[in-house]
């Protein structure tokens, strides 16, 4: 187990450090300076160059990213925050405290009301009440996650008023309603769909035959017996939620106009300020990449049969 | 003869299966006509592909939406040929109409059109911004061609054919009665029957049409650009699910097959590509190639470039972006479908017969993944379509004057309070499309693979 979690760590630092180096020669093949203005004279571009090293050969400028990056530097901001620490605006400003407590709130809105609806749909298999789940969950998944927030801004913001237009930095509760539900639908319908279906699989086990024998009773099984033996794709699926819930904010921030990390990162990559680009995905991929760890892992607590060596095929 | 029937299952009498055993020539003649007619199957054998499609056909939800589906296509194919307008033309007064509604000129045409046969091109219509411009010009009604000459440059002119009348007039808009469509004056055309040379050739309208999910801030039909957009986005959805099947299927059958260091290099690389954040690469990879791509387009005079024009830079990005991060999912499933078919007896006999590794893939572990491969790419399709119409959303995505769901559901963003109709048809579209289609993949997974049924 701690050789496995090891060899992950091991992985993911290395996924961390190409991801480093994609982005960086990325960023860099993006035409134009991002001291390039329409009063900049070549002069003063070499000069912010030097400044900020830019005028070093590329292998040298990724070789400080990864070594500052080991130090827990992330370098200033060159654009949009200029001479701002990246670490300040990535840690210290709202954005992404922002981010993450929708992010945060999304992913257990999708785990904790996915993971009942879908048990209550296998529970109530064939009845109108998982019929409902099942057209609920099947048109939930087809709906992009920025034509519900659009719709949801204009019935319930515009048309009935009841909930603000511009949810802003999050102030009460009312404003987190509609990001929250817009960034976790598709979500819950699909985790609520996973269930279902690893649920009625399980209960066809012998093993849920013999608890039934014994005389226990019908929600006990589903709760102590079944569910615990389907919860592992949707434990699998959680790693691409996160990601999908990075994607997500995207949308929901700029619809909701909420200065959140994702809105930042546009802004970001269109004014090339290459240390808060680099510090930005470094930091969302770390989370993602991290979030595929904790799965694993928990797959080993969920079902110890699981031989985490070789989990290949 | 050898015969068993008198050998009782309980009672074993090792006498009776010695004489049992006996056998005699005549085990060894040869088959009657009849034994050999009861041999012959009576029902034809059903293929593998007919087997699919009865099942598919079968299941209801996956047949109704496929008929939605065939109906979205008709909408977003055929349907751009039915209607006047186009999807990059700004009509004249027809700013910010409301869904069904018609222009002020084109009320007052719709009104005076029962006087008259046929109309044709005019301020209201597709592709003459400038009303008839000084020159020449011809069209063709009931087999005639009719050639005239204008003098000088006109607006909101209408060209028709008075009821009952060969020869057509012009009718200046202010002499329509806005009330009951009555003409007050009009002058007739002096027409020839041969067009001179360079003259431009009017579109006929019988009748004007209405714009029925109404027009934007500058007057272009949405019914048309919701259309369009319905096309780029299918057109998109099947390009990259193609190219997701091309590279994943040939990556993961050479790394399948291939096995040992080969395979264990191949596989991170994918698990590598698995666990990278998409959307940020796929946001810088946009921004990054747009520039380049663009100077490509403008300097190259190679037929691929001039497609890539056609398309326009946003959506090679999307391309790209597919053939570079996608097919991982591909890859991972068709490996898995390799590993498992290549240990069967047929691949070894292909083995021992001396096949190539390539006449292995391709004639015998391919079609053998067949299904797996049609399920994943179909439903490969409404994944395409979600990422480019959030791409389109961001503005990453088409530019205009081109149009997807996303960038016409991005567009309609702004003015939400006022023309919420913008938004809501586009959204409504992309959604039924994404529904059909990933309902029409589970029907194709349920027929193609019933192993897989739940």
């Amino acid at each position: 187990m701690v050789t496995y979690t090891l060899k992950r760590l091991g992985a993911a630092l290395l996924t961390l450090l190409i991801i480093m180096t994609i982005t960086f020669f990325l960023m860099n093949a993006i035409p134009g300076s991002p001291f390039l203005t329409e009063k900049s004279t070549p002069q003063q571009i070499a000069l912010a160059n030097a400044k900020y090293g830019l005028d070093k050969p590329l292998i040298v400028q990724l070789k400080n990213y990864v070594v500052n990056y080991l130090k827990g530097d992330l370098g200033t901001s060159l654009k949009m925050q200029e001479g701002t620490p990246v670490r300040d605006i990535i840690f210290h400003q709202d954005k992404f405290i922002i981010s993450i407590k929708l992010g945060l709130l999304s992913l257990a809105v999708a785990v904790i009301l996915g993971i009942p609806l879908g048990c209550i749909a296998a529970y109530n298999r064939g009845s109108w009440l998982d019929g409902f789940l099942r057209v609920m969950t099947t048109v939930g998944v087809a709906i992009p996650g920025f034509v519900l927030a659009t719709m949801l801004l204009w019935i319930f913001a515009v048309k009935l008023g009841w909930l603000p237009t511009i949810s802003g930095q999050l102030p009460d509760f009312k404003s987190y309603i509609m990001p929250v539900i817009s960034m976790s639908f598709y979500y819950v319908c699909y985790v609520a769909k996973l269930t279902r279906t690893s649920m009625l699989d399980a209960i066809n086990q012998d093993y849920i035959r013999t608890a039934r024998a014994k005389g226990v009773k019908t929600k006990m099984i589903i709760l102590k017996h079944a569910l615990r033996n389907s919860l592992i794709p949707v434990i699998t699926y959680l790693g691409p939620v996160t990601a999908g819930i990075i994607t997500g904010s995207f949308v929901v921030e700029s619809t909701f106009s909420i200065p959140g990390l994702g809105k930042y990162y546009v802004q970001c990559v269109m004014s090339r300020d290459y240390p808060v680009i680099m510090a930005t995905t470094v930091v969302l991929s770390a989370l993602v990449i991290f979030m595929n760890l904790v799965v694993d892992i928990a797959y080993k607590i969920v079902d110890p049969r699981i031989t985490l060596t070789n989990k290949e095929d | 003869m050898a015969d068993f029937s008198k050998v009782s299952p309980f009672q074993v009498d090792p006498s009776a299966i010695e004489e049992a055993m006996l056998l005699t020539p005549e085990d060894f003649a040869p088959a009657s006509e009849g034994e050999k007619e009861s041999m012959v199957e009576k029902r034809k054998s059903v293929s593998y592909w007919r087997d699919a499609a009865r099942r598919f056909k079968a299941n209801t939800v996956s047949m109704v939406a496929l008929f939605i589906f065939l109906a979205c296509l008709f909408f977003a194919f055929i349907g751009p040929k039915l209607i006047p307008y186009s999807y990059g033309d700004q009509y004249r007064s027809s700013q910010k109409l409301g869904p069904g509604e018609y222009s002020e000129g084109e009320t007052l045409v719709k009104n005076a059109s029962a006087n008259f046969d046929v109309f044709y091109a005019t301020a209201l219509q597709p592709g003459s911004l400038t009303a008839l411009s000084k020159g020449d010009h011809y069209f063709t009604y009931k087999g005639r061609t009719y050639a005239f000459t204008c003098e000088k440059n006109y607006e909101d002119v209408i060209v028709a054919i008075p009821k009952g009348e060969s020869e057509p007039v012009l009718i200046r808009q202010a002499d329509i009665d806005p009330a009951t469509g009555a003409v007050a004056k009009s002058e007739p055309i002096a027409v020839t029957d041969t067009p001179a040379e360079g003259a431009t050739e009017l579109k006929m309208v019988s009748r004007v049409f209405p714009h029925v999910f109404g027009t934007d801030s500058v007057g272009r039909d949405l019914m048309a650009r919701t259309m369009y957009g319905a096309r780029v986005s299918i057109l998109i959805g099947i390009m990259a699910a193609l190219i997701v099947l091309i590279i994943g299927s040939i990556y993961g059958a050479i790394s399948g097959l291939a096995g040992g260091a080969v395979d264990f290099v191949m596989m991170r690389i994918v698990e590598l590509i698995y666990s990278i954040p998409e959307v940020l690469i796929v946001l810088l990879l946009q921004v990054v190639l747009r520039e380049p791509l663009q100077l490509w387009i403008d300097h190259s005079d190679s037929a691929l470039a001039h497609a890539a024009g056609a398309l326009g830079s946003g959506i090679i990005c999307i391309f790209i972006t597919f053939a570079l991060l996608y097919w991982v999912t591909m890859a991972r499933i068709v490996r898995g479908q390799v590993l498992q078919l290549r240990k069967q007896e047929y691949v070894t006999a292909a083995i021992a017969l001396g096949a190539g590794n390539k006449r292995i893939i391709k004639r015998h572990l391919l079609p053998n993944c067949v299904g797996a491969l049609v399920i994943t790419t179909c439903l490969q399709i409404p994944s395409a379509i979600f990422l480019e119409s959030f791409l389109s959303f961001l503005g990453l995505g088409v530019s205009a004057p081109m149009a997807s769901l996303g960038s016409l559901c991005s567009d309609a963003l702004p003015t939400i309070t006022l023309y919420p109709y913008r938004l809501i048809c586009p959204a409504i579209i992309l959604t039924v499309i994404v529904l059909t289609l990933n309902l029409v993949g589970d029907g194709l997974r349920d027929a193609l693979d019933p192993r897989l049924k739940k």
